[in-house]
């Protein structure tokens, strides 16, 4: 995150040739470091065990499998990309390609309690923005279907004043809205805490500054709260760009219907679908999946190498 | 024309704690005063309630003959540099210093000049175009030092400006603020608990603790004349050497200081003083600065701890009973033998003893009840 104005007239970098550890040096190494070492063993064993192993599953993506065949053996048959280009003709394929956004909420909220004056409101409000993140999806849906089914509070509210009653479960044109709006409601607060607390890292003689200087509360937290947290916006936005593609399918599945599956069918919802329902096709399921976990680190690469341009903050 | 006064200034915080107690102070037009004091005794929030940063409790704060205390910060017309800088790390040199300009809307023309102008001044003109992080502290300070200036203001505040600073940068910027000052002449604030920064800064200085003034005057005052224990004790370089349990004694209508049972017939207007202020035969505790202790003659004695060739003078630790004596002893005609484990004679010019009071501290002569803070505690010790 050096400037170029930053580097002061150094003499020129000679890089040292890198010196292989002795093998009294590694044994020494290993014996100063074994409680740190120890600690994060179970750590690894566990990334090893769920996260690395079972990348070797991938493999059925690029062959004719069926459920009980095992990966590796003679009798495997090896398809190339052929579930690739299957997935590719798919009429499916282009619907499923959207995003779902809704980055810029936590950071505003942050910004607006941090900005509060009182700061027993700000804490307060905090913690009730806090609490939808711990209703269960299935309670959360539920809820949804409360204010928004045929027989819901919105629908009462338009009977009562003569209106029509209208599903918005049906409708494939409010599953975003829903879907969107609702993940932001319950997760608003709840992502709005870094943001928080890369807030109240700020130096509060800056803000001082500014008030002599003459700047306003919103020329504050423009000038002196948000350049702050630009560094952590950055990883966010990165990080979310990178999980694009990886939305969940349970809420999908929830809140899927006949009448909005056009719009409501996500990869995630695909995959689970063809992988483990009706003929299950692992083979497919793992190439879509697969393919979902490319676009995810060729978005992430982009993302990364865009922040990193523009704003001198990256991830690497 | 740029006076403030400080009527009565209190701070109490929700707490209930007082941080503030009584500042009474006029600071005349281009003067440049110091608050000094240890950590807590209020110099901070004194400075934060003239610059609004702080509410005032109680009190009245007039700045250019104008009441201010309710006056928002940007329209008291001053200006603030602080101890962590507090500059705008994601702007460049440029920016930090246009900032204000660019909030009260001047023409950029007008900004720009300003800029070149103030970067002149401090030689940052080179740097204008980077961003703080990829400056030194110093040039960081003269960033926030021409923040300030830039608004051109009528009172300057520093709020221990030079604290995050090394010994010898600080002693380099120090010599810059007295510069800056015959520059911009205009009314400075300016708080430190560096006792140096003060004495060599300073028209006036005001030394407080506790939240209570304690003395306001000339370097030179402060030093010669200091009014209690606490003041004669946090100012001079080394500490000055305190003598408990001696007495002032009058025999035959005259006044002595005795010191280790060695008598000190003191001169006449220490006679006039203490006759004037009715001080009766007390025990006291005397004073006598480092600088001031003649070696090799005399009659009391201690035995060298330490001594400390700095070249030009000794610094001798010594034993005097139960009392340790620091000597700072020019080197120049120094005939006695001042090596370590020997035993000298020393004494002092009787003009020079300061005599404190037991009980409350204050010093017989130059302790003066009007001008001290009311309910202040008493401050029987030097140390904070």
């Amino acid at each position: 995150m050096e400037t170029k104005a930053a580097k002061p007239a150094a003499p020129a970098k000679v890089r040292a040739p890198k010196k292989r550890m002795t093998k009294e040096k590694r044994i020494r190494y290993f014996k100063d470091n074994s409680p740190y070492l120890l600690m994060i063993l179970p750590a690894v064993i566990v990334v090893f065990l769920f996260n690395y192993l079972p990348i070797y599953g991938v493999l059925i993506a690029f062959q004719d499998f069926m459920p009980g065949d095992k990966i590796l053996s003679d009798s495997t048959i090896w398809v190339g990309f052929e579930n690739f280009e299957r997935f590719f003709s798919d009429p499916q394929f282009w619907p499923l390609m959207k995003f779902v956004i809704g980055f810029p909420l936590p950071i505003i909220v942050s910004l607006m309690l941090n900005a509060m004056k009182g700061r027993k409101t700000a804490k307060v409000l905090q913690t009730i923005f806090n609490g939808p993140h711990f209703i269960s999806l299935v309670v959360l849906v539920g809820m949804l279907t409360l204010f928004f089914g045929r027989y819901g509070l919105v629908n009462n509210i338009a009977a009562h004043f003569g209106g029509e009653r209208y599903s918005y479960f049906l409708e494939s044109s409010a599953f975003r809205p829903m879907y969107i709006l609702s993940s932001n409601w319950q997760d608003f607060g709840w992502s709005a805490i870094i943001y928080i607390a890369a807030l109240s890292n700020v130096d509060p003689q800056q803000h001082e500054a500014a008030i002599l200087d003459g700047a306003t509360r919103f020329q504050r937290v423009i000038h002196v709260d948000l350049p702050a947290i630009m560094p952590m916006v950055s990883v966010m936005l990165i990080m979310s760009i990178g999980g694009l593609m990886g939305v969940g399918y349970e809420k999908a599945l929830l809140m899927q219907t006949d009448g909005n599956l056009a719009v409501s069918e996500l990869i995630s919802t695909y995959v689970y679908k063809r992988g483990l329902t009706g003929v299950p096709d692992q083979a497919y399921a793992t190439a879509i999946g697969l393919f979902n976990s490319i676009i995810n680190v060729v978005l992430l690469i982009i993302a990364n190498t865009t922040s990193k341009k523009f704003s001198e903050n990256s991830l690497w | 024309m740029s006076e403030v006064v400080l009527k009565g200034l209190k701070k109490v915080y929700d707490n209930k704690v007082t941080a503030v107690h009584d500042v009474n102070l006029e600071i005349k037009d281009k003067e440049f005063i110091v608050l000094v004091g240890p950590s807590g005794c209020g110099k901070s929030t004194t400075l934060r309630m003239v610059a609004g940063l702080e509410e005032i409790s109680d009190g009245e704060l007039y700045i250019d003959g104008k009441l201010v205390n309710d006056v928002p910060p940007k329209d008291r017309d001053i200006a603030m540099v602080f101890q962590n800088y507090a500059l705008y790390p994601h702007k460049t040199v440029y920016d930090n210093l246009a900032f204000a300009l660019k909030l009260r809307k001047e023409p950029k023309d007008v900004i720009d000049k300003k800029v070149r102008e103030v970067a002149e001044i401090l030689d940052i003109t080179q740097y204008l175009k980077r961003k703080p992080k990829a400056l030194s502290g110093g040039q960081r300070q003269r960033v926030a030092i021409g923040r300030a200036m830039v608004r051109d203001p009528k009172v300057f505040l520093m709020d221990e400006p030079l604290s995050n600073l090394d010994a010898k940068l600080r002693n380099q910027m120090r010599a810059e603020i007295i510069k800056l000052r015959s520059r911009i002449n205009t009314t400075f604030m300016y708080v430190t608990h560096d006792q140096t920064e003060a004495m060599t800064l300073g028209d006036r200085i005001v030394i407080m603790k506790d939240g209570y003034v304690n003395q306001i005057g000339t370097p030179q005052e402060v030093f010669n004349k200091p009014v209690n224990l606490f003041v004669a004790g946090f100012i001079g370089m080394p500490v000055m050497n305190f003598f408990d349990h001696c007495q002032v004694l009058l025999e035959n209508g005259k006044y002595y200081a005795q010191i280790r049972g060695v008598k000190f017939l003191l001169d006449d207007f220490q006679q006039k003083a203490l006759a004037q202020n009715n001080v009766q035969p007390c025990e006291i505790v005397a004073g006598i600065r480092p600088q001031h202790v003649t070696v090799g003659e005399g009659e009391l004695t201690a035995k060298i701890e330490v001594s400390e060739m700095m070249g030009s003078e000794y610094n001798i630790h010594a034993r005097s009973g139960d009392d340790e004596v620091v000597m700072l002893i020019p080197t120049v005609d120094l005939t006695a033998d001042v090596s370590m484990g020997k035993t000298i004679n020393f004494t002092t010019r009787p003009s020079l003893i300061q005599l404190f009071d037991r009980e409350s501290g204050n010093n017989l002569i130059w302790y003066d009840a009007e001008s001290a803070a009311k309910d202040a505690p008493v401050c029987k010790r030097y140390d904070f």
